[in-house]
């Protein structure tokens, strides 16, 4: 299959059978806000807000270019962010009132 | 100072400035609250619950499977409530099957799509494990992927690469490596490994002294 319909048959998280490089062990322990980003997840689920499946989708609709940009967890939250608008649980203007209001109190915590 | 215990009750040192997706996990995380979709303390309830699952809990399983017989037939029929029984309960709606190494057979887990993996009794999955060169290769050259790891399976043992969904979580029950037969159960369960349980390494024995028979 050419490369441009390859694109339609294959996600841009569906990497089973691609060439890639060699296996590097890898690992780190989460930084506090990554682990805070999975407990949302799970507790997204719990509450049937967002569940795997539909986590997993978000992720996809980033399109590869993001994906392969953002950090594990930076897909995460963008997804969720994406997902609660779409559900109309959120809009963008609360969001970005809302991160300018947390972005306010560590700069003026940091300013003492 | 009294002003701003709230801001240190989320972890951030005075000089502490998050980034901006830090700064969007937080954001969405209070919206979610202020709406009252998610209580207050859930996230951090959460926490303390992925804190709470490590490798240890998988190697309690796979020792009981060792060293009791009806126990390992009951963990290979039905993983979850296996491993319920023996009080690990799961946190989410995820399935759990338990795939036996033997002789002839050889499993290995992998998830192609993202990152699915039997967090209730693994804890949270490696870097590598989420990463391209294993998700993209464990499917169509196990054998070299293994080797990677050190692992070296011999021809005429077949692999079986089983691919997780969000629903469904593979855990491996390795083979009990040889000489351990003096071993108590916590002994055999100081033995098992994460990645023993992903299906990348044997379990392995050097016949410590402590346990000469």
């Amino acid at each position: 299959m050419t490369p441009r319909l390859d694109l339609l048959t294959r996600l841009p998280t569906d990497f089973g059978g691609l060439s890639a490089g060699r296996v590097e062990r890898v690992e780190h322990e989460l930084a506090p806000w990554e682990k805070r980003c999975h407990a949302l997840a799970d507790v997204l689920d719990f509450h049937k807000i967002i569940n795997t499946e539909e986590k997993r989708r978000g992720v996809e609709a980033l399109g590869a270019e993001l994906i392969g940009k953002l950090s594990y967890y930076e897909r995460w939250i963008v997804a969720f962010a994406n997902i609660l608008f779409e559900k109309s649980i959120l809009t963008p203007d609360q969001l970005e009132r809302k991160m300018d209001e947390v972005s306010t109190r560590f700069n003026s915590a940091s300013a003492e | 100072m009294a002003k701003h215990d709230h801001d240190h009750a989320k972890g951030s040192a005075s000089d502490y400035v998050p980034g901006f997706f830090e700064i969007m996990e937080m954001a969405v995380g209070e919206l979610l609250v202020e709406k009252q979709l998610i209580g207050a303390h859930e996230i951090r309830r959460q926490i303390e619950v992925l804190d709470s699952r490590t490798p240890a809990l998988g190697a309690k399983v796979v020792a009981h499977a060792w060293v009791d017989p009806a126990f390992r037939a009951r963990l290979l029929e039905n993983g979850r409530a296996a491993c319920e029984e023996l009080g690990i309960t799961f946190y989410d709606d995820t399935g759990l099957i338990v795939l036996e190494n033997t002789d002839k057979v050889h499993n290995l887990v992998v998830c192609t799509l993202c990152s699915c993996y039997p967090r209730p009794v693994l804890g949270l999955p490696p870097d590598w494990y989420k990463l391209k060169p294993y998700r993209a290769r464990a499917v169509t050259e196990p054998r070299a992927v293994l080797a990677e790891f050190g692992t070296i399976i011999p021809d005429d043992v077949e692999i079986r690469v089983s691919d997780s969904t969000a629903q469904v979580r593979f855990l491996v029950l390795p083979k009990r490596p040889a000489g351990t037969d003096g071993l108590s159960e916590e002994e055999l369960a100081a033995l098992v490994t994460r990645d023993a349980m992903i299906g990348v390494v044997p379990v392995e024995f050097h016949g410590d002294c402590r346990s000469s028979q």
